[in-house]
């Protein structure tokens, strides 16, 4: 369970074979290391062992001073059991099989056995198990529990309590990994039963983890319910599109359509989890609303037409033109995606004016984030400043927690509202909204004052000595650039970071932000000057720019400044509106392209921490539907004759030569497990 | 032998629940004088005694007592499982109704010996007048001195407080009381050598003593006369030392508490209970509902002692002893046996949680009179399934019961199977 151990090691017998373990490894991962499984049920290495099911029962006995062996008298639950010297463990006794016989007639004589119609038939422990080590048949004549078979625990979960076998994993995920403790086991005996207390909504942000961590079919998607059998699905590596973390997913699909989303292991970023909105935010996936044609203006209304057609027309306006074309980039796209669109704008249109930041101003560059996902578990604390780490990294937040509950780091958080991390946080403060920089302000000079040795009283000077003691890394969010004063908050984070001694992190917070801000959407990149997000938009309004191209992005949504987006989109004459969906701004569109959602083709994506995550097509694409990169190259050689670009593992690899901070990247590392960026050099020109 | 009264000797004189009555009766001297020892000394008096746990398992008093660390780190915490949830039992009710001062010394005198900072009652919670008992005799002892700050004097510190439970068997079962102590649900934890003694990593991972309270009410004596003397009571038997009381009911004409020497022979104790009512003697259930059954022929041969008890096929336990005379059907006895367990399962492990309920159901359809011959095959595969695969002893003490009627008295089981109703005549 622990990530790192300086145990000392002992010597064990498994099954007569004798190896060294470190001391107190669990005796159900020690047998892997033989190649040996022993069936579980309860256990997850994730959290803490309990020993509930009794399907990993091993017999256990003692190396005497003799050689002899003392055997306990009773099986020992091998997923409790620490390793210590002279253990020696038997698997494949007959008393064993004996005993997973009995423990599974057990489970299984108030099982439903309505396999053919769960979920979770083919995919599931409880199928595996009796198939391997189960009895063939039933003794039970009685009559079976019954209980719920369709409970909605929440609008995406589902739980048939008649398949529940009672293992606890749900309940101990909510209360060691998310912490909400939402779900806890009710009445005693054989009528115990997994629930959320008093049938409450179960609101967890993290419920669908528990979905998947079910050992049977009990907890479903109420989503994915009944809406496929395992073994006729098919599935794709992708990294998912709803934050910046960038948890590694699966995108199951049937019949070339997106049915579920589950977590993919990736120990550096979301170990197995994700978050709610990553597994069932998913309004793109099947959506009706869905964009699958090349539209153009004609009078009031629009006319289908083809991309020679569109990108004629498009090149007219936007081709050499300079300050009085620009364009936004949304947080979906993917860095082949960026990089070309970037390219096309410098090369082709010969404008500065693009930007990815949809926050209300739009500051000089940030320094990057330098931490790192994993290396949380080794901080002794972090300082999390005005951002809701639960709702916009999740992931990160998961660690944070996870820090706190393993090692006990001390998480300090300062924030306008109360928050889901004050749970488990050493300190937490509340400033005014609008006072940010006025606390921060406080903030530094308190820190000051104790590092001269001094300290005042109250909660500001708790929260400075523990971030003192602590010196973990400061997290916020980019969302600070929507405050008043988000230039003096910046500031002042970054004097407290220097007094402290620790890295300042803005993190980002669309899918692919971070990777914008590597390639330089953005206007005062590579030493250019154009006009960022709100420059554009109030050009737009007043007729300095004349022709926009909104790639992947509605400002409609993302834009604090609706009035303006509204001014800007009537006002200005040409406007390219790239999207997967109808959206409110495709309304006002000139030309309308379609572009691939997630899941419908190869990219990657570089997230909070500069991991470069690569993800690969799970289902073709709707009708016309390209990806955006596709389009920015087959427009650029139009302009100008030269060699288009063919694939995303291409355009990567040319990135990986031409961006310095991409060198060394590579496809097949990115998608296994990912390349996390080097340090920022300066950006050059990508080509000139 | 007769009864030996020593904890229970005072128990009908309403003085001796008084600090008053029981300093008269020669209260406090065993704490008197274990203040004037030092504290291995103690837990030596306590080994030379041979005193056993009370609770059920008869595990030897003073390795517990030596067993938590000598230099402190962290608070040290004294329990008292009062939470008496064996059926047949109710020797701890009366102990805490009549001798409340005996449980408060024995605990002072546990908690000097192990350097315990605090101390927990856990009484089950329908022990109204226990509770009541108890909480007069901790304010009464507080407020002479007795506990708190520097008790008798002697530099020595310790808090007393009482918890009532909510009515769970399981939370007698130590670290399921402990949980429960802890504001969890009453499920049981990880024992050795899955995790630490609770001597080490108890209460709140702290080292914990946990004894019933029939264990600290014999430590005022042994400490005021010594461990040999304790030791020479019960001598005869191989290794049970003392006194013990039994909870005696069931078809006897003075069902009662009566405290005999370990040695005793069985039917000495139904003599003293005043014999049979309403017919001969069929089988007896020494020990609480979750001891083997034992027929009238072996109850004959039966001594008092826990080793001895053993060699007869049943065991001490905790002290509920029941005799049932030969109008009993023993079917029926042991399907309202099992259907306690499977109501008091707390749900926590497969095994105990569906075995029980399992072997009620079957049992259910036996008495009903639906019953097949394969069913008393089953019956005891189901034992064999959860006897030792569970996660605590509940599950264990589920399937002894079953498992001893099934040996012990076979035939009736086969009548109700072959012919759908009892071999047993009412009388
Ligand atoms: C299911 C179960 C219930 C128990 N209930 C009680 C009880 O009510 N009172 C008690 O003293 N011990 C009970 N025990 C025994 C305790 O776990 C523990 O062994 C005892 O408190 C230790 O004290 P002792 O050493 O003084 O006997 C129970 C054990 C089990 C498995
Ligand atoms: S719902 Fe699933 S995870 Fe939860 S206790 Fe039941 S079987 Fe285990
Ligand atoms: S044996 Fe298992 S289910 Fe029964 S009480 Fe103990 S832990 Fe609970
Ligand atoms: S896996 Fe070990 S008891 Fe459940």
């Amino acid at each position: 369970m622990a990530r790192k151990t300086d145990a000392p090691p002992v010597n064990i017998t498994i099954n007569g074979i004798d190896l060294q373990v470190p001391k107190g490894e669990l005796i159900v991962e020690s047998v892997k290391r033989l190649g040996l499984e022993i069936p579980i049920f309860c256990y997850h290495p994730r959290m803490k062992p309990v020993g509930m099911c009794r399907m990993c029962l091993v017999e256990v006995g003692m190396k005497q001073p003799d050689g002899s062996v003392r055997k306990m008298p009773k099986p020992q639950a091998a997923c409790t059991l620490p390793a210590s010297e002279g253990l020696v463990i038997f698997t494949d006794t007959e008393q064993i099989h004996k005993d997973r016989k009995g423990v599974l007639e057990f489970l299984l004589i108030n099982h439903p056995l309505d396999c053919p119609i769960c979920d979770r038939g083919g995919e599931c422990p409880l199928q595996n198990n009796t198939l391997f080590y189960g009895p063939s048949t039933s003794r039970f004549v009685e009559m079976k529990r019954h209980a719920v078979k369709a409970y909605p625990l929440s609008k995406h979960v589902t739980l048939d309590l008649e398949r529940c076998i009672q293992c606890g994993r749900c309940v101990r995920f909510t209360e060691e990994i998310s912490g909400d403790a939402q779900l806890a086991f009710r009445h005693r005996g054989a009528e115990m039963q997994p629930v959320t207390f008093e049938l409450e909504e179960f609101t967890s942000k993290f419920s669908g983890n528990t979905i998947e961590i079910c050992p049977v079919g009990a907890l479903t998607s109420s989503h994915y319910r009944f809406r496929a059998r395992p073994w006729d699905l098919e599935t794709a590596p992708g990294i998912c599109t709803m934050c910046s973390n960038g948890c590694n997913v699966w995108f199951d699909r049937r019949k070339g359509k997106l049915v579920r989303i589950n977590g993919r292991t990736n120990e550096a970023v979301n170990e197995e989890w994700t978050c709610d909105k990553g597994k069932f935010g998913t309004d793109w996936m099947n959506n009706p609303r869905r964009a699958s044609d090349v539209k153009v203006r004609r009078g009031d209304g629009f006319s289908r037409a083809d991309w020679a057609e569109a990108y004629a027309e498009i090149l007219e306006r936007f081709r050499e033109g300079g300050h009085e074309v620009a364009g936004l980039a949304g947080p979906m796209l993917s860095n082949e995606d960026l990089y070309l669109l970037r390219r096309m704008f410098d090369e082709t249109f010969g404008s500065s004016n693009l930007d990815h930041r949809m926050t209300s101003v739009q500051g000089p560059a940030v320094e990057p984030p330098s931490f790192t996902i994993e290396g949380l578990e080794d901080e002794k604390g972090a300082f999390v400043f005005g951002a809701s780490l639960s709702d916009e990294s999740p992931i990160v937040y998961l660690r944070l927690r996870k820090a706190w509950y393993r090692q006990g780091a001390r998480i300090c958080v300062a924030t306008s509202r109360p928050d889901d991390a004050d749970a488990f946080a050493a300190v937490s403060v509340r400033y005014p909204q609008g006072g940010e920089a006025e606390f921060l302000r406080s903030l530094v000079a308190e820190l000051r004052v104790q590092l001269e040795g001094g300290r005042s009283f109250g909660e500001l000077a708790d929260l400075a000595s523990t971030l003192l003691e602590t010196r973990g890394p400061i997290l916020a969010t980019e969302s600070l650039w929507n405050l008043d004063q988000a230039g003096e908050v910046l500031a002042q984070l970054r004097l407290a970071a220097e007094l402290l001694g620790v890295s300042l992190n803005v993190m980002a917070l669309g899918a692919n932000g971070q990777g914008a801000e590597e390639l330089g959407v953005r206007p005062d990149a590579f030493d250019r000057t154009g006009l960022g997000t709100r420059q554009i938009l109030e050009a737009c309004a007043d007729g300095r720019i004349r022709a926009l191209w909104l790639a992947g992005v509605d400002p409609f949504e993302a834009f604090p400044d609706r009035s303006l987006v509204q001014r800007a989109l009537e006002n200005v004459e040409y406007l390219v509106v790239q999207t997967a969906l109808e959206t409110e701004a495709a309304a006002y569109a000139s030309v309308v392209l379609p572009i691939t959602a997630p899941g419908e083709s190869d990219g990657s994506f570089t997230n909070v921490e500069r991991r470069v995550q690569a993800f690969e097509k799970a289902v073709d694409p709707p009708a016309e539907a390209k990806p955006a990169w596709r389009v920015f190259s087959e427009l650029m050689v139009r302009a100008e004759p030269r060699t288009p670009h063919f694939s995303a593992r291409e355009i990567l690899a040319e990135i990986a030569r031409e961006v310095p901070a991409f060198q060394g990247v590579e496809w097949s590392a990115a998608r296994d497990g990912g390349v996390l960026l080097g340090a920022r050099r300066p950006l050059s020109r990508a080509r000139s | 032998m007769g009864e030996y009264k020593l904890l229970l000797r005072h128990s009908h004189d309403p003085a001796y629940a008084t600090l008053d009555g029981y300093q008269r009766l020669g209260g406090y001297e065993g704490l008197r004088k274990a203040l004037s020892m030092d504290r291995q000394q103690v837990i030596d008096e306590v080994k030379t005694s041979g005193l056993r746990g009370r609770g059920g398992a008869g595990f030897p008093a003073w390795i517990k007592w030596n067993g938590l660390p000598k230099q402190k780190t962290k608070p040290h915490y004294l329990i008292c499982n009062a939470d008496e949830g064996e059926p047949g039992t109710f020797k701890d009710k009366q102990l805490m109704e009549t001798c409340p001062f005996l449980v408060v010394e024995g605990m002072t005198i546990a908690a000097y010996a192990t350097q315990a900072d605090v101390g927990y009652i856990y009484i089950r919670g329908e022990f109204v007048d226990a509770a009541r008992s108890m909480r007069r005799a901790i304010d009464e002892a507080y407020r002479a001195g007795l506990l708190g700050k520097n008790i008798l004097g002697a530099g020595m510190d310790f808090e007393l407080h009482i918890h009532t439970g909510a009515g769970s068997y399981e939370c007698g079962e130590e670290s399921a009381l402990m949980s429960s102590l802890m504001g969890e649900r009453g499920m049981p934890r990880l024992k050795f050598p899955h995790a630490p003694l609770p001597t080490i990593s108890g209460l709140w991972d702290s080292p914990t003593l946990i004894n019933n309270v029939e264990t600290y009410a014999c430590a005022p004596f042994i400490l005021s006369n010594g461990g040999a003397w304790y030791a020479s009571i019960g001598a005869s038997t191989k290794n049970s030392r003392g006194t013990k009381i039994f909870s005696v009911s069931g078809h006897v004409r003075k069902p009662g508490n009566y405290e005999v020497e370990f040695g005793t022979p069985l039917m000495e104790l139904l003599e003293l209970a005043g014999g049979m009512k309403g017919g001969a003697l069929k089988a007896c259930v020494p020990g609480g509902s979750s001891v083997p059954i034992l027929d009238a022929e072996a109850c004959q041969k039966a001594i008092i002692g826990y080793e001895e008890m053993m060699e007869v096929g049943s065991m001490v336990g905790s002290g509920g002893c029941m005799f049932l005379n030969e109008h009993t059907d023993i079917v029926e006895f042991i399907w309202r046996t099992s259907m306690f367990y499977k109501d008091e399962s707390c749900g926590k492990c497969t095994p105990c949680r569906e075995g029980t309920r399992w072997m009620f159901l079957i049992l259910d359809r036996i008495k009903a009179g639906q019953g097949r011959p394969e069913d008393l095959q089953l019956l005891e595969d189901v034992c064999r399934q959860i006897d030792g695969r569970s996660f605590c002893g509940l599950g264990d003490a589920a399937a002894w019961p079953v498992a001893g009627a099934l040996k012990v008295f076979r035939h009736e089981f086969e009548h109700y199977v072959r012919h759908g109703r009892s071999l047993v005549a009412r009388g």
